[in-house]
């Protein structure tokens, strides 16, 4: 009995300072993650950069289940229309549009730094008041970031308002919808926000941040930087397609070279097109010396735009059964068609190129997720083919 | 001590007042302490007890033509017997030959007195409480109906199966249960009970039927069964609302039924919210105008719910797509129903709105609500003016504590 308490005892001890040095290590870990995890340059012609955009709208996607999934809101009422197919058809354009407009990424900008510029000092004035005076310019129509607001400390000197000034004024005149004047207490208390990441509240944190905060403040980067870093341990990335954020936190892993669990995701669920524009992604914000552009005209080629997919999706249930339904049947029941199979051959080649070269950091895992995705692909294929020879369908 | 002088002043007393009272009557010559007065002759001793009780509890013979002394409130005679034994009274003792043997072995018994009872006589009087006046049994507030103990809007449970046809899953309640009379050529002005319910197994199949009987029993029995012989199926949307808004009328009763989102709950007649409960319909809002006569609103619901359509047949009917927008999914587009046939519409071509095709061109009269008298007086317009700028207070005190802040 005494040995085995004692044993017990030992591993104890063991297991606690085990324990601490884990915790010292992942500390050690987090903050350095947390130093580096800042951009060190201005992101934002990078991030705007037409070609950026394109990629990184290919890589969020539009499940419209997803864009328009039910919400809890306080009015939950249904409207029931008739409507002709030209009136439904125009309908589902706009559907699209609203569903591009729900997944406008915020931009990913420098942090603004704050500027102290004095418009003139009156010492005359002093001690006018006890308090500083700060004034708005009103005017309808003005936009908040060109409103003129001054300060006059109490010593006398007018100087252009701080930010942080600025945008309190700016709330209290003309208020934002969602935004706070006082700090939201998950913003301000640690453990609050760390439940909400916890439970992989990541989409209603993100909404939050971008509702409370300014893209150019550093508390928007700080908390986005942390929920992005706690995403990556989690791995639970699908639950940001298809939203808004889906772009800047793919956009963040590429800067900071750490895109390869967002890549084992992608291939695991048979995104290949998209893991080939993450690694593109990656190589245009490093400058690697890689030729990215031919492989991804070529996808595009192959492969229609989110949005088309959306619209395409819309608009089948319109159609009524064709002459060649049977084809079109073969092709739900694999779910890819003659077109799907020839892009993943190229995107495969490009990813394997990604995995051979130096840029990869899980090799191992990257490289099985590819052998298990061909073998299905593979299995796929041959299936695709015998179900059109037993239909007598015509390779087209 | 002092209950006993207290006792001997009182008495003198008390012997004077009377023999000052009787002293008129009865001769004066004998001694006041020797008179012991009691009146042994009532109607109490004289008459029988049936006599007696029809005293307290009979009607008249007008009243019981008009069919007073029934139902509740009615008295009956009490049962005065009841508890009580021969030869154990008051006193309890013990009578050789009564309530005890009189010889118990070789040895005679005499009469005896025992200890007291004293819980007796408060028995017996706590039985006679409980005996003679009817009195209402509790109701469970799960089993109660629209109001009190009556019935209507209780549950009478499932109708009787009849041969190998069961009703299990029934519910039955009554709608409307109230006396009626008809003439008769020898028994003059009959009264019957009239039971109308319903019944129905709440996914879509229910029945209603009026029945009557001399009894309010078998009224409600016949009602029951018969409302389960005439069932009627109606298509639920969702399992939970009518399939769109409809207008239905009846005699005078106009019924305008209103489909509605989850979590809406029942907003109607209180006959009508019965009858979704038995058919599961839950989200439901429905307005009647004219008379609101239960039997012609339940007539009236019953055929606004037999003859909906299907959004197929409604598209198949107008050759125009069916298409449902939610708010809480910000609007997006869903195809209910399309027609069989591609009919190309002209931009010219009217399209008619939904609800108007589904409420056959009725239009809801929706009152103007009259301002309460004070709306425009000055001193109201001094209260609003004064009060206008605490209008965001509740809502700023509400996120405070929400967020405290404080």
């Amino acid at each position: 009995m005494l040995i085995l308490r004692q044993l017990r005892k030992l591993n104890g001890q063991q297991r606690l300072q085990l324990g601490v040095e884990q915790t010292r290590r992942s500390m050690a870990d987090a903050a350095q993650k947390n130093a580096s995890f800042q951009y060190d340059k201005d992101p934002q012609p990078l991030f705007t950069d037409a070609e950026t955009q394109r990629l990184l709208q290919s890589m969020t996607q539009l499940q419209l289940e997803k864009v328009f999934r039910k919400r809890t809101v306080p009015d939950n009422s249904t409207e029931t229309k008739f409507m002709t197919t030209a009136q439904l058809e125009k309908e589902f354009l706009q559907t699209i549009e609203k569903a591009k407009k729900l997944l406008q990424m915020p931009p990913v900008v420098q942090i603004k730094q704050d500027t102290e510029h004095i418009i003139s000092k009156d010492p005359a004035l002093k001690d006018f008041a006890d308090t500083k005076y700060v004034f708005t310019d009103i005017t309808f129509g003005l936009r908040n970031s060109e409103r003129k607001i001054v300060v006059r400390d109490a010593d006398g000197t007018l100087a252009y308002a701080p930010l942080e000034t600025r945008k309190r004024m700016n709330q209290l005149y003309f208020p934002l919808e969602g935004r706070r004047s006082y700090t939201p207490r998950m913003f301000t208390h640690d453990d609050l926000l760390q439940r909400c990441l916890d439970e992989h509240k990541y989409e209603f944190v993100l909404d939050r941040l971008t509702v409370q905060y300014e893209p150019y403040e550093a508390e928007f980067h700080n908390f986005s930087a942390k929920v992005f870093a706690h995403l990556n341990e989690s791995k639970e990335f699908d639950l940001l397609r298809s939203t808004r954020h889906f772009g800047p936190m793919a956009f963040f892993y590429a800067w900071h070279r750490c895109i390869d669990d967002l890549l084992y995701d992608m291939i695991r669920r048979d995104y290949l097109h998209n893991a080939v524009e993450l690694i593109s992604l990656s190589y245009k914000i490093h400058q690697v010396p890689v030729d990215y552009k031919p492989i991804l005209s070529q996808l595009e080629a192959l492969k229609p735009t989110p949005a088309q997919r959306a619209l395409a999706e819309l608009l089948s249930c319109l159609k009524k059964p064709a002459e060649n339904a049977i084809e079109h049947e073969i092709q739900t029941a694999i779910g890819k068609t003659e077109q799907d199979f020839a892009a993943d051959e190229i995107s495969l080649k490009f990813i394997e190129q990604y995995i051979g070269s130096k840029h990869a950091l899980k090799k191992v895992q990257l490289e099985l997720a590819v052998q298990t995705l061909k073998e299905v692909n593979l299995e796929k294929l041959q299936l695709y083919q015998g179900l059109k020879k037993a239909h007598g369908v015509q390779a087209s | 001590m002092s209950r006993l002088l207290f006792m001997s002043f009182i008495k003198p007393n008390w012997r004077a007042s009377t023999s000052i009272k009787l002293g008129n009557h009865i001769n004066t010559l004998f001694p006041p302490s020797d008179c012991t007065l009691s009146r042994n002759i009532s109607f109490f001793n004289k008459l029988p007890a049936d006599d007696i009780w029809r005293g307290v509890t009979a009607v008249s013979n007008a009243g019981k033509k008009r069919g007073r002394g029934k139902g509740t409130g009615r008295k009956v005679a009490k049962d005065l017997n009841k508890g009580q034994t021969i030869g154990l009274g008051k006193k309890s003792c013990i009578w050789p030959g009564l309530n005890a043997p009189i010889l118990r072995g070789n040895e005679l018994i005499y009469q005896q007195k025992q200890s007291e009872n004293e819980d007796r006589e408060k028995n017996i009087i706590q039985l006679r409480d409980s005996m003679g006046n009817f009195k209402l049994s509790k109701l469970n507030p799960i089993d109660r109906g629209w109001s009190g103990t009556k019935m209507p809007g209780r549950s009478i449970g499932p109708p009787d199966s009849v041969g190998e046809d069961s009703f299990k899953l029934f519910d039955t309640r009554v709608l409307e249960n109230k006396i009626v009379f008809i003439m008769k050529g020898n028994m003059g002005r009959k009264r019957r009970y009239s039971v109308l319910s319903v019944t129905g197994n709440k996914n879509g199949l229910a029945g209603f039927a009026i029945a009557k009987a001399p009894e309010v029993r078998t009224a409600l029995r016949k009602s029951k069964n018969r409302a389960g012989q005439k069932l009627i199926s109606i298509n639920l949307y969702e399992n939970r609302t009518i399939n769109h808004d409809f207008y239905t009328a009846f005699g005078k009763t106009k019924i305008f039924v209103f489909k509605k989102p989850e979590g809406y709950g029942l907003v109607c007649h209180r006959a009508i919210q019965t009858i979704c409960k038995v058919l599961g319909i839950q989200d439901l809002y429905a307005k009647i105008e004219g008379s609101t006569n239960l039997q012609h609103i339940v007539k009236a619901f019953f055929i606004g719910l037999m003859r909906q359509k299907s959004y197929d047949a409604i598209a198949k009917e107008t050759n125009l797509h069916i298409v449902e927008r939610q708010v809480a999914k910000n609007g997006f587009p869903q195809i209910k129903a399309s027609p069989l046939l591609n009919v190309n519409t002209s931009e010219k071509d009217r399209i008619i709105d939904f609800m108007q095709f589904t409420l056959g061109n009725k239009i809801v009269l929706k009152k103007k609500k009259i301002p309460p008298y004070f709306v425009n007086s000055k001193g109201h317009n001094i209260f609003e003016s004064k009060n206008e700028r605490f209008r965001n207070q509740q809502n700023v005190r509400l996120h405070k504590l929400v967020n405290s802040y404080i």
